[in-house]
């Protein structure tokens, strides 16, 4: 994470993700999956193939394109369908954009109610026996029974969650990096999942997207760095009132 | 014949240390401590994404070399001040963070309210930062002069800086502070904040005591080693010929 001074001098902190090595993978109609959008997998980081197991092989055999670590669906329209090997960038986005990001949290092991749920627990002290991070009661008399979904002492962490709303305040497009707003699910160098922002407010925020995808071999030459309007660039003087 | 009785021991005479003027000598060499990178598993692309971002604010905006014990004065944009400027003089107490988001302390007594300012040293709104005088003290954290008399912390706002020529050493200011009666912010006595530029007045008792909290095997720790001499060499050579451009 990195600080980001806006023009008026508001700081921001911001995440860089990185985006390695991204191919779309296979293209599944919507009539297979008998709904309104079509889907793409995508896979992400390359690893090495002799340590994964091989029930994926054939699926990165035919798209001609190294193991990959990751492999993830997007659902698209029919207008923005990629052929299956097309690379990915970060120029795929723009500054300005609103982005999800999805990553599985970093996972905390078996905890306690507290920490879990966030329970307040028992006092300290003051004559209480044993008892001081429990949950307590569990369930009424009436109901004779513990209703399903009781929040109770478990594993914590490590499943998928989304950062919905972050915008876009940076590219990079030397290294693939997009500088994201605010904080994303995830431990430091995790696989993430971005995409184009599902809320209504963001809705119609990407005014001129690269539609499908950007491509590389195209005659659109980018600047190394693509700025949002309002951030401040170091190879400007300092900020006056 | 010694004092005490015993024939003296024979003293070679010192070795002469020759030092030659003629050649302009080894040019000091200051790398900005912000640079080096923590110890850590992050990407080293992330750490030099944010070098080519500081080395490019400080093309345009000179940050001169400074350490802890330095008295600065700053000038900062205020949308809310009559000038639209803010000019702040105080000692540096404290310099902290890594990267972009580097900051610094500065202390100063004004009208006898001690008020400490935290500065960071990339941030667009800071319009110059002065060196008036430059100097180091025996401690990297002078946090202990909230605890020590008011004279220490005060500063003339409107002094004049003091010249201090490129080749020659930073002086180091042995000043030992005298410090207000206990209780302090923090126990300074105790052998973890390792502290030398404070002069204790307290009884012997109070600092064996003290010496109760020290971990002598902290400097035997060999998983607390962090030896940054290649790495500062690597960086040392990026920034100086980026900078040089």
């Amino acid at each position: 994470m990195m600080p980001l001074w806006t023009k008026s001098g508001k700081r921001h902190a911001v995440t860089l993700l990185k985006v390695e090595d991204c191919h779309v993978l296979k293209y599944i109609s919507k009539e297979e999956l008998g709904g309104k959008k079509a889907k793409l997998l995508v896979g992400g980081k390359n690893v090495s193939p002799f340590y994964k197991s091989e029930s994926n092989t054939k699926l990165f055999r035919e798209a001609g394109v190294p193991y990959k670590q990751k492999v993830t669906t997007f659902d698209v329209t029919d207008d923005a369908l990629l052929k299956p090997g097309t690379p990915l960038y970060a120029a795929h986005f723009r500054p300005g954009q609103y982005v999800d990001v999805t990553a599985k949290t970093i996972g905390k092991g078996f905890q306690g109610v507290m920490k879990r749920w966030g329970f307040k627990g028992q006092p300290a002290s003051h004559g209480q026996t044993k008892t001081h991070r429990r949950p307590g009661a569990i369930s009424t008399n009436k109901a004779a029974k513990v209703y399903r979904g009781k929040k109770m002492p478990g594993k914590m962490g490590n499943i998928y969650r989304t950062s919905l709303g972050l915008k876009v305040w940076r590219i990079n497009t030397k290294h693939n990096i997009i500088y994201v707003n605010g904080c994303v699910p995830g431990h430091t160098n995790c696989l993430v999942k971005v995409r184009d922002s599902k809320l209504p407010t963001y809705k119609d925020c990407n005014k001129n997207p690269p539609f499908p995808t950007f491509f590389a071999d195209g005659d659109e030459e980018l600047p190394e760095d693509l700025y949002d309007e309002e951030v401040f660039q170091f190879t400007e003087p300092s900020v006056t009132y | 014949v010694n004092s005490d009785g015993k024939p003296t021991k024979f003293q070679p005479p010192p070795k002469p240390v020759i030092i030659d003027k003629r050649r302009p000598q080894e040019e000091r060499r200051f790398l900005s401590p912000e640079f080096i990178p923590p110890r850590g598993r992050t990407n080293p692309l992330k750490y030099y994404m944010e070098r080519k971002d500081m080395i490019q604010r400080r093309k345009v905006f000179n940050i001169p070399e400074f350490y802890v014990g330095s008295i600065l004065a700053v000038t900062t944009a205020d949308p809310y001040a009559s000038d639209k400027v803010n000019r702040f003089v105080g000692i540096c107490i404290q310099r902290g963070g890594k990267g972009l988001g580097a900051t610094f302390v500065l202390r100063n007594v004004i009208e006898g309210q001690g008020v400490e300012i935290c500065y960071e040293m990339y941030s667009p709104r800071i319009q110059a930062i002065e060196v008036l005088k430059l100097e180091k003290r025996l401690d990297d954290n002078l946090m202990y002069l909230r605890d020590a008399l008011p004279e220490y912390s005060t500063f003339d706002v409107n002094m004049k800086p003091v010249s201090h020529l490129d080749h020659e050493e930073v002086p180091v200011n042995k000043l030992q502070v005298r410090m207000k009666p206990k209780p302090w912010s923090k126990r300074w006595e105790r052998p973890q904040f390792n502290i030398k530029g404070i002069k204790f007045e307290l009884p012997e008792e109070k600092m064996k005591a003290a010496q109760k909290w020290s971990k002598p095997w902290l400097e035997f720790d060999m998983m607390r080693e962090y030896d940054t001499s290649k790495i500062e060499e690597k960086i040392w050579k990026e920034v100086s010929e980026a900078l040089r451009k």
